[in-house]
């Protein structure tokens, strides 16, 4: 089976914008709630008085 | 007797506490039962398979084509699905995965349009060819930017979820009517349509990775609404009890 | 008691329409900047302009019935009358059905009635021009009543005018498709019946739905 390299151009990149889709799909909803869960424990420690601002 | 406790079972369900921990129990299950799916679609269509003697290596564009077109619609059915749940029974996790339904949709329509553009570059010779199916995806995907955009324009998420549901039913009755419309257009204007598939049948050995990929994607379909509704749930409901017992739960 | 409030709202509409005359002849304004600007932009050529021409008036009076959407329910929302239509025992639905009934006659109406003009200056076949009427006439009160929908279910939010053209626009893709090919059809020498009759078909479709969705949409928005 010899690729025909002229296709293989097409091919390649719809298999790639798959794996970029499927990958945006996995990431992006695990990104947000790092960024939900981060939010609420900034609350959670602002709430119990124990905020350290770890940033500064 | 049966019934009553089924009717309960399924409230307790509807109630955030629960539904969330729902979303967290199932997506890694079917993340992994994607990975195994496409990976065993992804052997098949680019080594096993031989490739076309008409259309070379090509064809091959068309296992992530079709299992994308098939799912960008049938998300469509699930969400109208829920919306209708969702606006009769007034539930709020249902409203919830509804509106989660509609960026996973647009994502897969976008897939679609982008693989049946790049499937028509080497077999048309054009980026874009005005032809039904493409069209009509077209129209979908404005169609679910549209619900994304309604969805988050309200300062009231409920109120948001709620009023895009109704678009989403609106849309639902729109869609054949569109895709007929369109079709019927392509006739008009060009005589012999463009498609994409010819009327030959396909070789059994062509089956395998395409049950495989639309497998795939299903699981990815249901595993990334549950994710982004579970965000959701927590985003909305952080002054709740609920969620400050789930944080003490997990230091 | 109901048909009263209809009359009642009806009137107060027109009479607005009136007295902001400027602002209402805005979508026949823009109408006729379309179709002057166009012919400017690809040249003055007979014979492309009259093949474009159907396309052309169509997608101008799709645009112009969106302008005024804006402002269909909000002023009444920020004056606390919308919720006046959900008391005293009337039917919101007829009401709803009024406003965008007479959105209708302030932006669809001049639109037809200016329409021979606008073909004309096209060059549109002139055994063309009845059907483009029909199609009109057929139409525009599709475009009023998916726009009124959009207006309706975009009301609670800030940004509704962004909103609005993205919503409206995969709704109305069969009206455009079967009323342009309705006036080709006719250009052509062609019968031109059966876009008609689905383009009537959609028009009983969204008589029948989109009021009921519309007052819906609007409870909602206002709860």
């Amino acid at each position: 089976m010899i690729p025909q390299f002229n296709y293989a151009f097409y091919v390649w990149s719809s298999y790639g914008l798959f794996a970029a889709v499927m990958a945006w799909q996995f990431f992006q909803p695990l990104v947000q709630r790092r960024k939900i869960m981060a939010e609420l424990r900034e609350q959670e420690a602002l709430k119990s008085g124990g905020y350290h601002d770890t940033g500064a | 007797m049966t019934f009553h406790r089924l009717k309960v079972a399924f409230h307790r369900l509807g109630s955030p506490p629960t539904f969330f921990r729902l979303t967290r129990l199932l997506p890694p299950w079917l993340w992994a039962g994607f990975a195994v799916t496409a990976l065993i679609g992804l052997y098949f269509a680019l080594y096993v398979v031989p490739p076309d003697y008409q259309q070379g290596d090509s064809f091959r564009i068309l296992y992530i084509h079709v299992p994308a077109a098939w799912q960008a619609l049938f998300t469509y059915v699930v969400m109208a699905v829920l919306a209708a749940i969702a606006l009769i029974w007034r539930i709020r996790s249902v409203e919830i995965m509804a509106m989660a339904c509609a960026p996973v949709g647009a994502a897969l329509t976008a897939l679609c349009l982008a693989t049946g553009s790049l499937w028509g570059k080497p077999m048309w010779g054009t980026w874009w060819a005005w032809d039904a199916r493409l069209t009509s995806m077209l129209v979908l995907l404005f169609l679910y930017l549209g619900i994304m955009g309604l969805y988050a324009a309200f300062e009231d998420r409920r109120k948001g979820a709620r009023v895009a549901c109704i678009l989403v039913l609106v849309g639902l009755v729109n869609i054949p009517i569109i895709h007929f419309s369109v079709e019927w257009w392509t006739t008009l204007h060009q005589g012999a349509t463009i498609r994409f598939f010819g009327e030959s049948r396909m070789h059994s050995s062509m089956l395998p990775p395409l049950v495989f990929m639309t497998i795939a994607i299903k699981l990815m379909f249901g595993a990334a609404i549950l994710n982004r509704a579970g965000n959701d749930l927590l985003d909305q409901d952080r002054r709740k009890n609920w969620v400050g017992r789930y944080l003490g739960d997990k230091p | 008691m109901n048909l009263n409030a209809m009359r009642a709202l009806l009137l107060r509409d027109l009479r607005l329409a009136i007295r902001h005359g400027g602002e209402s002849l805005m979508p026949l304004i823009f109408l006729f900047a379309v179709i002057i600007l166009v012919p400017l932009g690809i040249g003055p050529g007979p014979n492309l302009l009259s093949s474009i021409a159907p396309g052309m008036i169509w997608v101008a009076a799709l645009l112009a019935s969106l302008l005024p959407l804006e402002q269909l329910f909000r002023p009444d929302l920020d004056d606390g009358t919308l919720e006046q239509w959900w008391v005293g025992g009337r039917f919101p639905v007829s009401l709803v059905g009024i406003r965008l009934f007479s959105h209708w006659l302030v932006t669809g109406v001049p639109v037809i009635a200016f329409a021979p003009l606008a073909a004309e200056m096209l060059y549109l076949p002139d055994g063309a021009l009845p059907v483009l009427l029909a199609s009109l006439l057929l139409g525009t009160p599709i475009l009023s009543l998916v726009g009124g929908l959009a207006a309706a279910l975009t009301l609670g939010t800030n940004r509704g005018s962004v909103l609005l053209s993205i919503l409206v626009f995969p709704i109305v893709v069969p009206v455009l498709i079967f009323a342009t090919g309705a006036v080709s059809a006719a250009a052509d020498d062609l019968p031109a019946r059966a876009h008609l009759g689905l383009l009537g078909a959609l028009l009983i479709l969204a008589v029948t739905l989109v009021p009921l969705t519309a007052t819906a949409a609007l409870r909602l928005n206002i709860e």
